[in-house]
């Protein structure tokens, strides 16, 4: 009796760590769907232009930290968008990094669509003002079901890749 | 709502440790160690993993497949090996839940015991860690799920500058150097931490339970091992980063907050975790408890024995050099800032003895608020309604719902703070001075003591295998026990 009881005890706990290590199943992306993964991190412009500085501001100034210009360090925010066939399916403005507003911005999404034939455009404005973009991708992709479609911006040569 | 939240654990104990009983000795019962339990599948898991470790590779392209060769090629050794790491890692999961559990329904986390509780939650949220990083190495399409998922969730930390996640948008963006990271963190990192703060965990405790009985590590050792035979563990596809995985085999004991990541967002994923930790930690204050005055030492009547200082379950009694110059070498001191005032001390020292008649009773170390003078004139007091031919003196532990169980109408009842309170010399008095015909200690169930130690102490004091035991001439048949757990009729003392 002494032996049952701990071979039913034993066998229940195993059979809970064994069954919860794996089940249930969990979906992931329902079928027929496809990701696209948006990632883009970029510095926007500065919001000002930069500025010489006059003899007088120099002279002002202590020898070592005479420097010819001077430049605001905040940035634009970035706003992002993209479509599909037509239709936004995500758009973002994308603040700064730092403590003085100075670094890049980041976005970060990944976003489920159907599988199949899709017209996409991928635009950033890094310049704070109207509706337009700075920089713009328009391409025709053939999302097959479980892709993961990668859009990056490529920060050499400053545009956007389809991976 | 606290007490009733708490009650309907202590019964949920109570049900699952007599459906143990008839299995599971009182001492080798899991209930009684489910956190030397836990410990034991850590070691389970650092052997297994010493040997995952002899033939892992830490590489984009190695991980996978040298762990498919353990899985697939070596699964007589390897194969177990892995299967004993992602169980026992599961089971140590079920044994923290309950351990949890339980502290919190026998109020065994509040006033002075915050510490061991607080020092508690780094624990669990190290071993999640350690899960999940385990589950990213093994690189394959769980591994590829946890990466991105744990990559979004600290995303949302705003620390990072830079997006972790984009480490993991292609084959091409993952470095080799991110394995050995994970991998540091694996195997050395974070163990560190555990163990220390295991050590800290336990630090304010005295005769921590570390390890489980040997039956118990047998048994449990041979549960998981025919597991690993039975169901043993494999990877899923390997990783591949311009595919996402459909369905998923998800560990749950690690992964079920990360559905959530998804179906909310990292934020209020954040959000839950953020705020059910600090439930936790805080609940120690919620509300706080009710203080009471710290055992005191009478230097007058303590000759320096030790036994208030080994029986002592929280360390709250040190021996110093006797600092009153009498002839003696030691004396107990007490430390306020740790003693739960249980009365475990009161109950060891010889000096507390109720037939002391020429001079107040004033043992070595007492209660201020229950002191054994006290106790003593409840006695007198209580025997005065006793009546009949069967006249039974209950003692009752206050933290116990064993009284409501064993008490009977014509029974009188005296109580005491902690079962470990009661001097064998009090039963001795209570019965050869005929202030009742028989004697029933209701307390809590073996292993479920809010002081720890106070029902083992007892039953050895009672069965005269501790000091200070219950004196020859006291007949062991006039003595019930009844404890929470166990029948209504209790079980007698000594058998």
């Amino acid at each position: 009796m002494k032996f049952l009881v701990q071979f039913i005890a034993y066998a229940i706990f195993a059979a809970i760590v064994g069954l919860l290590s794996v089940w249930p199943g969990y979906q992931l992306l329902p079928p027929q769907r496809a990701v696209i993964s948006l990632t883009i991190s970029h510095a926007g412009q500065r919001i000002g232009e930069c500025r010489r500085l006059t003899q007088e501001e120099l002279n002002e100034l202590p020898p070592n930290m005479r420097k010819p210009s001077e430049c605001p360090r905040e940035r634009h925010p970035i706003r992002v968008e993209l479509q599909a066939d037509g239709k936004v399916l995500y758009e973002t403005i994308s603040p700064p990094s730092g403590l003085w507003s100075d670094g890049k911005a980041t976005v970060y999404q990944r976003l489920q669509m159907d599988a199949g034939q899709h017209e996409l455009v991928i635009g950033m404005n890094e310049s704070g003002g109207g509706d337009g973009f700075d920089f713009e991708l328009k391409s025709t992709r053939e999302l097959a079901p479980g892709q993961n479609l990668v859009i990056d911006f490529d920060e050499l040569q400053k545009e956007f890749v389809f991976r | 709502m606290l007490a009733l939240l708490q009650k309907a654990g202590r019964s949920g104990f109570s049900v699952l440790r007599r459906l143990l009983a008839g299995g599971f000795s009182n001492e080798a019962s899991p209930l009684n160690h489910l956190g030397a339990l836990t410990i034991f599948s850590c070691w389970i898991v650092l052997i297994s993993g010493i040997w995952l470790l002899i033939f892992f590779r830490t590489s984009v392209s190695g991980a996978f497949e040298s762990i498919e060769y353990l899985t697939k090629e070596q699964w007589y050794l390897g194969g177990i090996m892995r299967s004993l790491h992602r169980y026992a890692s599961d089971a140590a999961i079920v044994t923290i839940l309950l351990h949890l559990v339980r502290e919190f329904s026998f109020d065994r986390y509040r006033l002075k015991r915050w510490f061991s509780w607080v020092t508690g939650m780094p624990l669990v949220w190290l071993v999640f860690a350690l899960g999940i990083t385990g589950y990213w190495l093994v690189w394959d399409e769980l591994a590829q799920y946890v990466a991105i998922t744990t990559a979004e969730l600290l995303d949302h930390i705003p620390v990072f500058t830079e997006s972790m996640a984009t480490n993991f948008l292609s084959d091409e963006s993952l470095s080799d150097r991110f394995f050995t990271l994970m991998a540091f963190l694996h195997l050395i990192g974070l163990p560190i931490f555990l163990v220390f703060g295991i050590w800290l965990h336990v630090f304010r405790l005295s005769k921590p339970r570390i390890n489980p009985p040997r039956s118990l590590m047998a048994g449990t050792l041979l549960c998981m091992l025919v597991l690993s035979l039975v169901f043993p563990a494999d990877s899923q596809e390997k990783a591949n980063l311009a595919v996402v995985p459909q369905t998923l085999d998800v560990d749950w004991f690690y992964l079920h907050v990360y559905p959530l990541v998804q179906l909310w967002s990292p934020g209020w994923v954040w959000v839950l975790l953020v705020g059910v930790t600090l439930l936790v930690v805080l609940a120690p204050w919620l509300p706080p408890g009710k203080r009471l005055p710290a055992a005191k030492v009478n230097l007058d009547n303590c000759n320096g024995c030790r036994r208030c200082a080994d029986d002592c379950p929280f360390e709250a009694i040190r021996m110093m050099p006797r600092s009153d110059g009498e002839a003696y070498d030691l004396e107990a001191v007490v430390d306020s800032d740790l003693c739960l005032s249980c009365g475990l001390c009161v109950g060891a020292c010889p000096t507390s003895t109720p037939f002391r008649s020429r001079s107040a009773l004033v043992p070595g170390i007492d209660l201020p608020d229950l002191s054994a003078a006290a106790l003593r004139e409840s006695i007198k007091k209580t025997a005065g309604k006793l009546e009949g031919y069967d006249r039974v003196m209950v003692f009752a532990c206050a933290g116990s719902d064993a009284l409501s169980k064993h008490l009977k109408a014509d029974h009188a009842v005296v109580n005491v703070r902690c079962m470990g309170q009661l001097p064998p010399s009090f039963i001795d008095y209570v019965l050869s001075r005929d202030l009742a015909d028989r004697v029933l200690l209701a307390g809590c169930g073996v292993g479920d003591c809010r002081y720890r130690y106070g029902i083992e102490w007892t039953e050895q004091r009672l069965s005269r295998k501790r000091d200070p035991s219950l004196r020859q001439r006291v007949d062991n048949q006039r003595i019930s026990y009844g404890w929470q757990t166990d029948s209504p009729t209790g079980q007698e003392a000594g058998s």
